[in-house]
């Protein structure tokens, strides 16, 4: 008895100091782990399986997901119907009809109206941890699919390419924590740095503190992140605008226009101009 | 039978962690996933006793590991304690509660979801506190409603393979 009980805890110890031994490899290595790699083969082995459970399970997770998430749905249908009621109020002026036009084409017409170069993807499965916001998808570096490539959906941008496989890769929503993305403020032109907070409604930091922001302000890529995003791509709403707290910056909520919790299909930005296409870069018009 | 526990303990992992990046990952529970292999992991150590909890815990969390932009390792000491510690809780419960597993997998799906966050902290990885606070009981929550679909499955697959010793629950 006294002999299997220690093997056990010799076991365990085991257990702990090589679990210790990955954390110090892989907080030493940032960047050039060599779990990452294995991370590559994990994650090539999951995706047909990831990708046979998404098409056969999409209607049971899509009816759960509703099921579940009720009071979100109350709130956006009241934000919709807030929406509509000012958007009925305002039909007959010529800014609002010029600015929905301008919505409108930005985003029915991404694509096209910025020349954007790109290569479809499916959503195959999402981060299993409750404290990242990535998605996978069926597309990897045989695609021609490359790290930092900026990612986009019907309704605007999604984020960006962290990690890329032969045949799957995953991207960052730029709803994580980690998540940073050079924005303007479509209709004063303010810039500001767009960082997400793990929550569904990301923080906007303005670079000036006295910049003029307004609730229902489109909020949309400047480009300044040395060409990483392209810039005008439509990225959400202003949904409140305190005022600044101090001298130095000004923070307001920006409620993204893309829905991340029932991305299916997007868009990978291989390029903005418009140049003969290759094998498997294929234009897509948004959905 | 070493191989064939191996077997289960593989294909066991695949199949969580593709329910967990497919299916469960977009019927989240006001926002929140699960955490199925933890439950899968608490299931094998209320069974098989804290040697093999403490042994699927490693594997399942080290796999979880590898799919995560987060530290690599964190999962696989979390879901090695957890596993661990359950085992040892079990063989000290003497009640056969139906209610017992939805309480185990809750307590400690909430506990490995705090310290999991905490031990990222010290690895310099910053979440609110709000926000770990309701990834642990929207989880722990889930994790309890999963628990009487999920645990009788993996449970008697555990049993089933059983090495024919009285040790194990030891």
């Amino acid at each position: 008895m006294f002999d299997r009980s220690r093997r056990v805890r010799l076991l365990l110890i085991v257990l702990i100091v090589v679990s210790l031994a990955i954390i110090t490899i892989d907080y030493r290595s940032k960047g050039h782990s060599p779990f990452e790699r294995i991370g590559h083969v994990a994650l090539t082995i999951l995706s047909p399986i990831q990708h046979g459970l998404v098409t056969i399970f999409r209607p049971v997770g899509n009816f759960f997901a509703g099921f579940t998430e009720v009071p979100s749905l109350r709130a956006r249908v009241s934000a919709l119907q807030r929406l509509n009621a000012e958007l009925r109020a305002g039909q007959n002026t010529i800014t609002d009809i010029e600015r929905e036009n301008a919505s409108l084409r930005a985003l029915l017409g991404l694509r096209d109206r910025y020349n954007l170069n790109t290569l479809p993807a499916q959503v195959i499965g999402v981060s299993p941890s409750n404290f990242e916001r990535t998605v996978f998808i069926d597309r990897g570096s045989r695609a021609g699919v490359r790290k930092d490539m900026p990612v986009i959906a019907g309704d605007g941008l999604v984020g960006r390419v962290i990690r890329v496989g032969p045949t799957t890769s995953e991207i960052l929503l730029l709803i994580d924590r980690t998540s940073a993305v050079a924005s303007r403020i479509a209709p004063s032109g303010q810039t500001g740095l767009l960082e997400g907070d793990g929550s569904d409604v990301p923080r906007l930091e303005m670079f000036n503190p006295d910049a003029r922001v307004g609730v229902g302000d489109r909020v949309v890529t400047s480009g300044y992140d040395k060409g990483l995003y392209p810039p005008g791509i439509p990225i959400g709403t202003v949904v409140s605008a305190p005022p600044a707290q101090s001298n130095l910056s000004r923070v307001v909520k920006i409620q993204p226009y893309v829905d991340f919790s029932s991305l299916d299909y997007v868009l990978l930005v291989i390029g903005q101009s418009a140049p003969a296409p290759t094998p498997t870069a294929t234009r897509t018009a948004s959905p | 039978m070493i191989w064939k526990r191996s077997l289960l303990l593989f294909l066991l992992t695949i199949t969580g962690l593709s329910f967990e990046t497919s299916v469960l990952g977009r019927a989240t529970l006001v926002g929140t996933k699960p955490e199925l292999l933890l439950l899968m992991v608490v299931a094998l150590a209320m069974g098989e006793g804290p040697a093999f909890g403490a042994t699927a815990g490693f594997v399942m969390g080290l796999s979880t590991d590898l799919v995560l932009q987060l530290p690599a390792g964190v999962s696989a000491l979390t879901f090695t304690l957890i596993g661990y510690v359950v085992g040892r809780v079990r063989a000290q419960v003497q009640t056969r509660s139906a209610w017992l597993p939805m309480a185990m997998v809750s307590i400690a799906t909430f506990v490995g979801v705090l310290f999991y966050a905490g031990f990222n902290e010290i690895l310099g990885e910053h979440f609110s506190g709000l926000s770990v606070l309701r990834a642990a009981g929207l989880s722990a929550a889930y994790n309890g409603l999963l628990t009487p679909f999920v645990f009788p499955i993996v449970r008697a697959l555990g049993a089933r393979l059983r090495p024919p010793s009285p040790e194990v629950l030891n």
